[in-house]
């Protein structure tokens, strides 16, 4: 009998290291072959929060998002602004319902990410770090 | 009536624009990241809403927001239609450059009905990305979340100090503006320079008739300045107001000879410039918040000056986001006015300029002075929704209505009102 409740815990604290693994952290990348050298945190919050829309060398930024509910979207934004989905969520309604801007282009996942990267040197945008690979630089 | 003729040429103009658009291939815009999945529509739809409910302790007057026919108070003891409203909103991306929105949006009105109203309806276009111009009806930010104020999922609180946010009768305009971004160190300056003219329709309640206030040569200058988690707002407003409705007192006024004039020309406010000055800051870090706006009106007309400010702040609990805001409003001019000296007229002239002396001072007292101290909780239950409930405790000024309409014959002025409102904002 006490077999089976031990065994459901087990099964409890491994789904509890999978979600973690899940969990893990974000990255700010660009691709491998992009001109940008280093960018502050703070200019990829701004870049991020459409406030900022050309890199510090010029050349026009093209942010990357990934879709609303992906765990890879919130680590970033909770990690990078402190922000939770719902404040993002909010950032967004005040500039989209005053018409005064729009959040960034959205892809479904990382590897759409990395898709754009590769396509674009000039976009930027964040992957599970268990996705970076020799195609994108790290920034931070 | 030029304002709404405005808004329906600016909504042909966008669909016009619109069927032109949709033939030619004018989407490789979004294409620009490779990885053409679906060509995306030209048309976004977006909307928000909120559901609420208000009550007042005060059951001589009505607690409304600015221009609405009723509220809470004296028409209702609970009144869902203060707060309650629904918006939809279009986007039209024509090109990379190009773009047009209109926002249509359904709340209770100055007559007390739910007539859609265009809120915006301009026509966008970037010269460069930090550089863009729009044409039509656009929000005016003389607060910092004047363009917002009626996302309630966008703000912290119920709904935003009015004791500052009516201070200032014109927060949109049918015009032009231009918008120009710089970074300045590690600090971002966002100019806007407005240029235009709006007609409000508004609710007189017990001291005013129903009317409409003309804004002619409206400009306007508004700085942002955001630095990290820093947010600071400038603001300076200038335009020519009419408000024709109490046209007649002053005419009558001016049938009392030099005395009369004068008084006319002191109080009346027809064509008369009206200046607002604003100033706010914000800082928030993520895990809480504080802001506040200070602001100043200035009328030249029966409608006075007056100075506003709020400080507010929250700590965010999880999903739970407990606040705490103080506000201030004070009249900066006369609240009463001798008038007419009745003493030196025939016994029926006297009685008529007093009956004028009554109707310009009711309208003189009717300037707000209060202080509120609200405190309250945001809720961000699930996706795109939170529930909020807030309880305010204001104290009026001895002499004023406060910010209360549809005073009552049992009503007493000064005191004190309290409100308990819950809401529940959406997003869609």
């Amino acid at each position: 009998m006490p077999a089976s409740r031990i065994y459901l815990l087990i099964i409890g604290l491994a789904l509890c290291l999978v979600a973690e693994v899940a969990h893990a952290d974000s990255v700010a990348v660009v691709s491998a072959r992009s001109p940008i050298a280093s960018l502050s945190r703070d200019q990829v919050t701004d870049i991020f929060l459409g406030k900022l829309s050309h890199y510090p060398d010029g050349i026009l930024a093209v942010p990357i998002d990934q879709e609303e509910g992906s765990p890879t979207r919130d680590d970033f934004y909770r990690r990078l602004a402190d922000k939770t989905p719902a404040q993002l969520k909010a950032y967004w309604s005040k500039i989209i319902f005053t018409g005064r801007g729009r959040p960034p282009d959205t892809v479904a996942n990382g590897i759409e990410v990395k898709r754009r990267l590769a396509a674009n040197p000039a976009a930027i945008g964040y992957i599970d770090s268990t996705l970076v690979d020799a195609s994108v630089r790290v920034l931070f | 009536m030029p304002g709404k003729l405005t808004a329906l040429t600016l909504m042909a103009v966008l669909w016009t624009a619109t069927s032109l658009a949709a033939e030619p291939a004018d989407a490789p815009a979004k294409a620009a990241g490779g990885a053409a999945d679906t060509t995306p529509s030209i048309f976004s739809f977006a909307g928000f809403g909120t559901v609420g409910v208000v009550h007042s302790s005060e059951s001589q007057a009505d607690f409304a927001n600015n221009f609405q026919a009723n509220g809470a108070g004296y028409t209702r003891n609970w009144s869902a239609s203060v707060d309650s409203l629904l918006a939809g909103q279009v986007t039209a991306d024509f090109s990379k450059r190009l773009s047009g929105v209109v926002q249509v949006l359904v709340q209770q009105r100055y007559d007390g009905g739910y007539r859609p109203q265009v809120e915006w309806a301009n026509l966008r276009y970037e010269i460069t990305p930090d550089f863009s111009v729009r044409v039509g009806r656009t929000a005016l930010p003389v607060f910092m979340e004047n363009d917002s104020r009626r996302v309630g999922y966008a703000n912290p609180w119920v709904r935003p100090p009015a004791e500052v946010y009516r201070l200032e009768p014109v927060s949109s305009s049918d015009g032009v503006d231009v918008s120009y971004r710089m970074p300045i160190g590690n600090a971002i300056n966002t100019i806007q320079v407005s240029a235009g003219r709006t007609d409000t329709k508004f609710h007189g309640g017990s001291n005013i008739p129903d009317g409409v206030s003309h804004a002619r040569q409206l400009v306007a200058f508004f700085d942002t300045i955001e630095r990290g988690f820093l947010i600071v707002h400038f603001s300076y407003l200038h335009a020519r107001l009419t408000v024709d409705a109490v046209k007649p007192l002053f005419d009558a006024y001016r049938q009392f000879g030099p005395q009369g004039i004068a008084i006319a020309d002191r109080y009346e406010m027809h064509n008369r410039g009206a200046d607002f000055l604003g100033a706010g800051a914000s800082y928030d870090p993520g895990k809480w918040f504080v802001m506040g706006e200070w602001g100043h009106f200035e009328s030249h007309s029966f409608t006075g000056a007056a100075n506003g400010w709020y400080a507010s702040a929250g700590y965010r609990v999880g999903k739970v986001t407990p606040y705490a805001t103080i506000a201030s409003v004070r009249p900066a001019g006369n609240t009463s006015d001798p008038g007419l000296d009745v003493s030196s007229l025939p016994p029926d002239l006297a009685a008529q300029a007093g009956a004028l002396n009554a109707g310009l001072n009711a309208a003189l007292g009717a300037a707000v002075s209060q202080r509120t101290i609200a405190v309250g909780a945001r809720w961000d239950f699930r996706r795109n929704m939170d529930a909020k409930l807030q309880i305010d405790r204001g104290h009026i000024g001895a002499g004023s209505p406060g910010l209360l309409t549809n005073l009552q014959p049992g009503f007493q002025r000064g005191g004190a009102v309290s409100l308990v409102s819950a809401t529940v904002d959406f997003v869609f």
